[in-house]
């Protein structure tokens, strides 16, 4: 069990300059995932953190060593790969027990290592086979396997779950929780998929370009976006992004939508230092599709709670919900309403919106606003 | 009944197909094993039915003196045993020179794919380059080299001169295979603990049978085969079977034995031809082996 420290970390190859300065504390326990976008450079940084890749600038620190000149073997680490990489030509016994092998563990230990592993992850059955004959759940349990036995400082999951089919996927996600909370393990682990992030994480570190966008909790990321990437990025279907401007009434802050053939729909938003400034400026509201809702299941202790009547364009029922859509600033934005909300495409409805969700961007710099 | 009638035809024709298809295939066959079918029969006649009968009648009786003479008495040059030397003198250069160019080609392989340096692009491109560069080309400077080190006119001359022009097509071969290797493999090993030559020898090496038959298969054929750098570089009782069968089968005393050259033909042939019944099988095997893997 160890922290690990990403301090100032960049990557260059050639004059591609791949992660741009990337600063990341992990404590002891945490489990990080870092997502992003393909080509964001999340998996190169896994893969120097592991030490496949060599670091071009900055520091990485396990434990508080530095991990600047050691080889992969010698960090304390074990991996998962996306493609589960279990050697083709062993047993499941021997893939597992290999990097035991490899550092010289006695016969006796390897075995019972390898025994107590294989029993967790429930393939005893499996041991003499070869990876050939197995499922793709069961040659992910395999590989999991061959991490835990080391039991090492830190695990570093690189996209393990995108090879499962869907319904594999959620289940081995939960065993995966399961897992960090059993071990109370320190693991990075790199997905694409918000949804495995939000689930996952202790804490995420969301990338886009090479550079970090934000770090902080699910909840965080998930309520305070600090830009409209990340406000983008997390949650399904995504946050609605609507162009308003700040207007002022009577001492309190409201932000003003065009809607389609009526008057603009005044929203009041939850007093914050820096409103002020953009008063009559433009503006982007971020609002999520569970903050605006039939009245019925709108959250009641949000003070600000403003509830208007829109025309709905189209509905879209998921079974456990039904999504509204309606128009607001010219642009689309969905709602997210209890199954049987009774409204019909075309008609006017009631929506409540839940203001205390609300979350105001700068258009130019696209950053949030306090 | 309908349907019957309508299938009759076509039927029939593919039935034509068939036959035509068969027909040409066994003509074909037959036409390329004649010459083998030729020095067979040609090596276990007497010389006498040799010359009164035709080529492809069979003989009236049965010998196999000239394979014996070929293999123990048969004058090669101005000494006459035969020409077993000389065969064994090629098994002494064949074998090491394919083993250590093979086991080269893959090491140059696996690090021209797994443990890349700047550069790798080069190395790799003036090593394919040395495949095309024509045997004639480099015989002086060759044998000044061997000259240099004091193996000249030896056999471990020629094995380093096999080595040295196999190794172009040995590495261009494991690259090509270790390419399509995942590479991920190789990180897991790397994590798992294992330095460069372990992660050879456990992980890459099991999975390359079938690249190192077809090396294998390629170098002994090309090596055994070759005539030009056993007549320049390795004379005398050195020499190798094909040098030595062309001395035999050029020897301008006596009566020309055309039963004890066929024979000593066969002979000098028989290992590749080995080579590819048994590796073959071997080459399809891990084929298959290779493409039930996950």
């Amino acid at each position: 069990m160890a922290s690990i420290d990403i301090v100032n970390v960049h990557k260059s190859y050639g004059s591609a300059h791949v992660l741009k300065g990337i600063d990341i504390q992990v404590d002891d326990g945490d489990f990080l995932v870092l997502v992003g976008p393909s080509g964001c450079g999340k998996s190169t940084l896994l893969n120097m953190i592991a030490g496949l890749e060599e670091i071009s600038d900055g520091d990485i620190r396990i434990g508080d060593e530095s991990m600047k000149d050691k080889r992969p073997s010698e960090r304390d680490i074990a991996m998962v790969f996306q493609s589960y990489a279990l050697y083709p030509n062993m047993t499941v016994a021997k893939n597992i027990s290999f990097g035991l092998e490899m550092r010289n563990f006695s016969k006796a230990e390897i075995k019972e290592r390898t025994e107590s592993v294989s029993k967790m992850l429930q393939i005893e059955q499996l041991l003499a086979r070869k990876p050939g004959q197995l499922s793709g759940g069961q040659r992910q349990r395999v590989a999991m396997g061959r991490a835990l036995v080391r039991e090492p400082k830190v695990f570093l999951f690189d996209e393990p779950l995108s090879n499962l089919d869907a319904k594999l996927r959620v289940d081995m996600r939960t065993e995966i929780k399961k897992l960090h909370q059993r071990l109370g393990a320190t693991i990075v682990y790199v997905t694409h998929d918000q949804i495995e992030a939000m689930t996952l994480a202790t804490k995420i570190a969301i990338m886009k370009a090479g550079e970090l966008q934000q770090l902080g909790t699910p909840d965080q990321l998930y309520n305070q976006p600090s830009n409209l990437f990340v406000a983008g990025f997390m949650g399904s279907p995504s946050m609605n992004i609507l162009p308003a401007t700040i207007a002022e009434q009577g001492g309190k802050l409201f932000a003003k939508l065009s809607q389609k053939n009526t008057d603009d729909l005044l929203l009041p938003l939850p007093e914050q230092t820096g409103y002020r400034s953009y008063i009559n400026k433009g503006v982007l509201l971020g609002i999520r599709p569970e903050a605006i809702t039939d009245p019925e299941s709108a959250d009641k202790d949000s003070e600000h709670l403003y509830i208007a009547d829109c025309i709905v364009n189209v509905t879209e029922p998921t079974g456990a919900d039904l999504f509204a859509i309606t128009e607001l600033g010219g642009r689309e934005v969905i709602a997210r309403m209890r199954a049987n909300t009774p409204l019909k495409s075309g008609e006017t409805g009631p929506f409540a919106f839940n203001m205390n969700k609300a979350v105001l961007f700068d258009p130019s710099s696209e950053a949030r606003i306090d | 009944m309908s349907i019957a009638s309508n299938n009759n035809p076509s039927v029939s024709s593919q039935r034509f197909w068939r036959v035509l298809i068969y027909t040409t295939l066994i003509v074909m066959a037959v036409f390329y094993l004649l010459p083998l079918f030729i020095m067979l029969l040609t090596s276990v006649k007497t010389l006498d039915e040799i010359r009164d009968g035709n080529l492809l009648t069979l003989p009236v009786q049965w010998t196999l003196e000239p394979w014996k003479k070929a293999w123990g008495t048969a004058c090669v040059g101005l000494t006459c045993e035969g020409i077993n030397g000389y065969f064994w003198n090629s098994i002494k250069m064949v074998v090491p020179s394919v083993a250590i160019s093979t086991i080269l080609g893959a090491i140059n392989g696996y690090i021209l794919t797994k443990w890349r340096f700047p550069g790798h692009r080069w190395v790799f491109a003036l090593m394919l380059f040395g495949c095309f560069i024509p045997f004639q080309i480099v015989l002086l400077p060759m044998s000044q080299v061997l000259g240099f080190l004091g193996i000249a006119g030896s056999t471990a001359g020629l094995v380093l001169v096999h080595v040295t022009y196999g190794i172009g097509f040995s590495t261009l071969f494991f690259r090509n295979y270790y390419e399509a290797f995942p590479t991920e493999l190789v990180n897991a090993a790397k994590i798992d603990g294992a330095g460069f030559f372990r992660i050879f020898w456990r992980i890459l090496l099991p999975s390359s049978a079938p690249i190192i038959v077809v090396t294998v298969i390629w170098q002994f054929t090309n090596i055994w085969n070759d005539f030009l750098f056993g007549a320049s570089f390795a004379a005398g009782e050195h020499a190798p079977m094909t040098v030595a069968l062309n001395n035999l089968v050029n020897s301008t005393t006596g009566v020309k034995e055309y039963n004890v050259d066929m024979a000593a033909a066969i002979i000098a042939a028989a290992p590749t031809l080995l080579v590819y019944i048994v590796a073959g099988r071997y080459f399809v095997r891990g084929l298959m082996a290779g493409s039930v893997k996950g």
